[in-house]
């Protein structure tokens, strides 16, 4: 316990001790963070509009004509059951002389003196889902049933709009992953100039029977401390300039920007312990070797 | 006890040691002198494992070079003292601080550390200079210092390399006495020193060294 608050006293102290190198890994640290706060902000209001776009996404599944209604209920249970689906809604017949009445103000039997209308069905497809929606599975299942008559589906619009969420969504990783792997180095380097200017208090315990663990803990414990410092301030200024701005980009583009800023904070406070913890845990093992 | 058995170590480029057979009972003081460059700084390094023999093989009581893992050399060195003629104190540190840094790393409760601190500090009279940075002392004082570390974790032995090497001959004497003090209170100590009329008369074993080749009298 004694031992745990010395390593940590010293990990404090060592912030105020080089305020300068702690000046410049909060710093980078701060800068990364921000950066990837704004990509998981983007990607989070990115997946909202495919959200949307996939609720508006409509298989249309028409039944042959003398396909009993019980018949179609079975149907439309089988399709609820297939991977992908959301929902499903039935219109029989009936529904389907109801809607004509309404969307075209006569009645269709006085027309043409019998309901030629078909018994059809709606299928939705799912909404939350990273990996890339393929609709076509799910129409050739539909299509495998000898009542089925005729799908009706967006389909090159449907591909368009999956093909490029999935790149913006591979692209998106990629930038990030980019960023806290160079975050990792900027940290790594900045403590290892930490440890350069601690060389003999290095030397001095390592003759005094410190193990690497114990030579290792306040310089990583002080990297975590820059880490969570820089988390604090990016997600400050995150807030701040949502705050500030989420009107106005709503009033231009109608778009409501979705985020928590409890989420927010606890995520950035994750990923800079975790980059913090790497960086400085890779400059000290190195210096050790 | 500490005993080197047919060690040899070369650095790159050239010096070290070269077939040195030597041993040092438990409770005994011994100086080791020789020229500078003659190896006295590296038979010093290879008993805290700092090297390891190329040929040959050091033991530092239950600890043998040829099987320790590196992971334990550490505690090997619990049990040495080290004395430098550079100090090697940490200027940003108080006296107190400084010497109580060997504590903190095995761990040792805060009322521990301030009675142990207390006590060497006194022992190589240095109390009532807890609070002065190594700057602020003198050469002579930061040398017991220096003594006082080493001294403060209660070690089984003791080693001083060239600790008179930056002291004016009466402070060198002093350090001597003192050394002689905690020799006697039963802690082995291995002194090296390029200076024989400091060491001359005083009745320990010396231990000659020249070009890496030990000639003991």
């Amino acid at each position: 316990m004694d031992k745990m608050i010395f390593l940590l006293s010293e990990g404090i102290k060592n912030l105020w001790r080089h305020k300068f190198t702690a000046f410049t890994a909060i710093f980078s640290a701060f800068l990364t963070l921000a950066v990837a706060g704004s990509l998981i902000i983007i990607s989070q209001n990115t997946s909202k509009v495919i959200e949307y776009l996939r609720d508006k996404y409509k298989i249309e599944v028409f039944f042959k004509d003398g396909v009993k209604d019980e018949r179609v209920v079975e149907l439309v249970k089988e399709f609820k059951k297939i991977n992908g689906v959301r929902s499903t809604t039935m219109i029989t017949k009936a529904d389907a002389e109801k809607i004509f009445k309404s969307q075209f103000g006569e009645n269709i039997l006085d027309i043409v003196g019998y309901n030629p209308l078909p018994a059809s069905c709606v299928v939705n497809v799912v909404r939350q889902r990273v990996t890339k929606l393929n609709v076509n599975p799910i129409i050739s299942r539909i299509k495998s049933y000898p009542e089925v008559d005729e799908v009706i589906y967006q389909g090159r619009l449907i591909t368009l709009i999956e093909s490029y969420y999935q790149k913006f969504v591979k692209g998106m990783s990629a930038v990030l992953i980019l960023v806290l792997v160079i975050s990792v180095f900027i940290i790594s380097n900045t403590v290892r100039l930490t440890i350069y200017a601690k060389k003999e208090l290095i030397q001095a315990l390592q003759l005094i029977g410190a193990t690497r663990l114990f030579v290792k803990a306040p310089f990583i414990i002080e990297g975590v401390i820059h880490g969570l410092i820089g988390a604090l301030l990016a997600a400050g200024l995150l807030i701040g300039a949502l705050e500030f701005s989420s009107d106005i980009i709503y009033s231009v583009t109608k778009l409501k920007v979705h985020y928590d800023p409890i989420v927010l904070i606890g995520i950035l406070m994750s990923i800079s312990v975790l980059i913090s913890f790497l960086g400085s845990s890779r400059a000290i093992s190195r210096f050790l070797k | 006890m500490i005993q080197l058995d047919n060690v040899s170590y070369s650095y790159g480029k050239g010096g070290g040691v070269s077939n040195v057979n030597l041993s040092i009972a438990d409770d005994e003081f011994a100086f080791l002198i020789g020229p500078t460059g003659s190896g006295k700084t590296t038979i010093m390094r290879l008993v805290y494992m700092e090297l390891m023999p190329q040929v040959g093989k050091v033991v530092v009581d239950k600890f043998h070079s040829d099987k320790i893992k590196q992971r334990k050399i550490p505690y090997l060195r619990r049990k040495i003292g080290m004395v430098f003629q550079d100090y090697h104190l940490l200027n940003d540190r108080n006296l107190f601080e400084n010497t109580a840094l060997p504590l903190h790393v095995v761990g040792r409760d805060q009322e521990e550390i301030v009675d142990r601190v207390t006590e060497s500090l006194e022992e190589v009279g240095l109390d009532g200079k807890e609070d002065h940075f190594p700057q602020e002392l003198s050469g002579g004082e930061q040398q017991r210092a220096c003594v006082a570390r080493a001294l403060v974790k209660d070690p089984d032995i003791i080693l001083a390399d060239e600790p008179t090497g930056n002291l004016d001959p009466v402070t060198s004497f002093e350090l001597i006495k003192l050394l002689e003090e905690i020799n006697r209170e039963g802690t082995t100590i291995l002194m090296a020193s390029h200076n024989y009329n400091l060491i001359k008369g005083r009745g320990h074993r010396i231990i000659e060294i020249e070009n890496g080749s030990v000639r003991q009298s």
